[in-house]
């Protein structure tokens, strides 16, 4: 036993003697987490000054009212244009998106309630869905926001039960009951606005169209609270993959150069010189860990549910890395063949699971496919430490799969590498 | 093979001497590998003895890295057997650490400094304590690197890192040493101590088996050589019995202070072939240079100067296979 921890001090050594080595273990990674925890920290919030075209065909008060709910949300910046200025700057990037509101659209109570699509056009930049779909929603917003005020206004609301009322009365396909039935309502609902006093009428009509309850829910908090607890796991991830390539690289450096030859003459096996690597790799990731967990800890702050979970999930996902690193080195003889299909693998993996942007921004059809990376599951087990508060019932799923990979990985690079040598 | 004169006793009253063969602490038989439709290595057999210093001379490619690494169980033959120290395992453990192998490449870890790769391998021996700080220290004064052993390897000469590259080999002791071509690339300064030190290890009794495609080494090392070429072994003895096997004759060149007018008459002198008068020069060709000089100098004419080029393993081995060594 002596003599892997000997091994992997000397790897250690080796590794920590190249600054560049340092920079990329435990740098890049910290960059990563930094970088992605910065441009997520919108999570849950507004986007702001979404630059977005406004074409106003319609001119209608109506109209006048909903852009200037439009103009009142700070996630938007609305520039009033002309049509073609508005097709143009969406198609040079100058603008996310174009809205332009069609002659008609404050015409009619029908219009408002329906939302007719023909009446209200939405011009999209194609690389910018998600900004697209968060637009259409503020639009919504800003509709239910204009009709709520229109409601305020007692005059326009009893000229539309009016117009209303003459529409039904001269209907000749309505039954005579149901054309009763309806005069009767308009005809008290008319009463009613006309005799309501000020009062009680902004107490009826002039509430929100659609009031949100807010609760507390702080202790049972499910998701993230901090953005830095999404790309926390993803930053650990990065740094895990850059160990496990450092050190497929350097047992490949070592066959090359003869080393791993002059050690399998002497009294040890290559169990322990594979096991020397494997620790060696093992102990520099857990440095990894440690080195953005404190950063994370002290200067994010970023809250954790449960340390002996994170604990046991960065343990699994080190081991399971261990493996693939040992699979990784059997990959090339050389070291470029090894680093190129090293992290052409990683890539995928990191890619497939999650590790670049989180599975939540991926197209459904190709979240399935996360399943078979062993990076979704590192990132799930840690955020199950993290914010998830999974038990630990519920963390032995991902912990299994982590584990037979890794294993799996160990044993088809050893078997590899023995064979090759022969 | 070497050998000995014994004395032995049959009984009380008697004694006789007889020649017994040396302890064989290598024996390598009918050893055969193939790489893919390569054949490196095709029957090969030697025997070596207890501190005999036995050499494999051959061009790149000729299959003597590959014997080595047979030898010390890298690789897993086709056919044949290798016996060390009467084990036919080259991994046991108590076999390696019996084994000290300077591989052809610069096996060492130039991120780290000479002292720590001691330690390092040393510890790798299971070596340890005082005596591990002794060797440690012993190989850097035989490598000379005494005042350097702090300094990263990186920094160091290519002759620095051959002469590290074998001592890291020796802290362990092994009373059989492997050595693949340790001098490829030094400088002469290095070649010399590398050389020395091998004398040292020869002296004290180690059984070394020395891989080069440098004729001069294997002249001035080893006591027997086997001249090996695509696979095969050619021949094996020592270098003057090779040499007198294959050498083919001397070639002698003697220039003289005056015009040579009668040839016919001065023929009769030399003992040799392929003779031939330019002015004042002979040149001729002899197996036996001496007795040929004695014969010149009995001819009454006066030398200017004499150049005797006698074989080497060079020749023994363009004889042997049609080719030079660095073809």
């Amino acid at each position: 036993m002596s003599k892997v921890i000997y091994l992997a001090i000397k790897d250690l050594k080796v590794l920590f003697s190249d600054k560049s080595n340092i920079f990329f273990v435990f740098g890049f990674p910290a960059i990563f987490a930094l970088f992605f925890g910065t441009i997520f920290s919108g999570i849950g919030e507004e986007p702001s000054g979404m630059k977005v075209a406004l074409v106003n065909l319609d001119k209608s008060d109506f109209s006048n009212s909903y852009i200037s709910k439009l103009d009142s949300y700070d996630a938007l910046e609305i520039v009033p244009v002309d049509h073609n200025q508005a097709i143009d700057g969406v198609r040079t990037g100058k603008f996310s998106a174009a809205v332009i509101l069609k002659d008609g659209f404050g015409g009619d109570f029908e219009t408002m309630f329906t939302g007719d699509n023909s009446a209200v056009e939405m011009a999209l930049d194609p690389g910018r869905k998600m900004e697209g779909q968060y637009l259409q929603g503020l639009l919504a917003r800003a509709m239910f926001e204009a009709m709520a005020k229109r409601f305020t206004d007692r005059d326009w609301m009893r000229k539309q039960v009016e117009d209303w009322r003459n529409e039904v009365a001269d209907a000749n396909d309505l039954d005579a009951a149901d054309a009763k039935l309806f005069l009767g309502f308009f005809d008290a609902f008319h009463t009613l606005l006309k005799d309501v006093n000020d009062e009680n009428f902004r107490m009826e009509f002039s509430g929100d169209m659609m009031s949100f309850a807010t609760t507390d829910v702080s202790r049972e908090q499910k998701g993230p609270v901090s953005s830095f607890q999404i790309t926390f796991p993803q930053a650990i991830i990065w740094g895990i993959l850059g160990c496990s390539v450092t050190f497929a690289i350097s047992i490949v450096q070592e066959r090359i150069k003869g080393t791993f030859e002059r050690l399998r003459v002497g009294p040890i096996g290559r169990a322990h010189i594979l096991g020397g690597k494997g620790l060696a790799c093992f102990i520099t990731c857990v440095c990894v860990v440690c080195f953005l967990f404190i950063g994370a800890k002290l200067i994010f702050k970023m809250p954790l549910r449960s340390l002996p979970l994170f604990v046991l999930a960065a343990a699994c996902v080190i081991l399971c890395f261990v493996g693939l690193m040992m699979f990784v080195c059997s990959l090339g003889r050389t070291e470029q063949s090894a680093a190129g299909a090293g992290w052409a693998l990683f890539m995928i993996m990191a890619m497939l699971g999650g590790g670049m942007v989180p599975l939540l921004f991926m197209p459904s059809w190709l979240r399935p496919f996360s399943n078979i990376s062993p990076v979704k599951w590192s990132i799930f087990a840690l955020e199950g430490g993290i914010w998830r508060n999974l038990t630990f019932i519920e963390m032995l799923r991902p912990l299994a799969v982590l584990l037979t990979i890794g294993t799996a990985a160990f044993i088809f690079g050893v078997v590899m590498l023995t064979r090759q040598d022969k | 093979m070497t050998g000995a004169v014994s004395l032995q006793s049959n009984s009380d009253t008697e004694c006789i001497f007889v020649f017994v063969e040396e302890a064989v602490v290598i024996k390598v038989e009918n050893l055969k590998k193939r790489y893919g439709k390569t054949v490196a290595l095709d029957g090969v057999s030697f025997e070596v003895g207890k501190a005999e210093t036995f050499g494999l001379l051959g061009p790149n490619g000729a299959g003597k890295t590959t014997a080595i690494k047979l030898l010390c169980g890298l690789l897993k033959a086709d056919g044949g057997t290798v016996t060390l120290d009467g084990r036919t395992d080259p991994t046991l453990i108590e076999v390696r650490m019996s084994l000290g192998m300077v591989p052809q490449t610069l096996a060492i870890y130039e991120e780290l400094s000479a002292r720590e790769n001691l330690y390092f391998f040393g510890r790798m021996y299971g070596l340890k304590g005082r005596y591990l700080d002794k060797r440690v220290k012993n190989c850097l004064e035989i490598a000379g690197l005494g005042e350097r052993s702090r300094e990263k390897v990186s920094k160091y000469s290519g002759g620095m890192k051959r002469r590290l590259n074998m001592v890291c080999s020796l802290l362990h002791e092994p009373p059989l040493l492997l050595l693949d071509e340790p001098t490829v690339g030094v400088d002469p300064q290095s070649r010399n101590l590398i050389f020395e030190t091998m004398e040292t290890m020869k002296k004290q009794g180690r059984t070394i088996i020395y891989t080069t495609h440098y004729m001069e080494e294997a002249q001035r090392l080893c006591d027997r050589v086997a001249i090996l070429d695509h696979g095969k072994i050619m021949d094996i003895d020592t270098v003057e019995n090779l040499i007198t096997k294959h050498g083919g004759p001397s070639h002698i060149e003697a220039v003289m202070e005056e015009k040579i007018t009668e040839p016919e008459k001065f023929q009769k002198f030399i003992d040799g072939e392929n003779i031939r008068f330019e002015e004042t020069t002979v040149k001729f060709r002899t197996p036996k240079p001496m007795e040929a000089l004695a014969g010149l100098n009995n001819s009454g004419m006066r030398f200017n100067s004499l150049k005797v080029q006698t074989a080497n393993l060079e020749d023994v081995f363009l004889n042997l296979t049609g080719r030079r060594l660095r073809d």
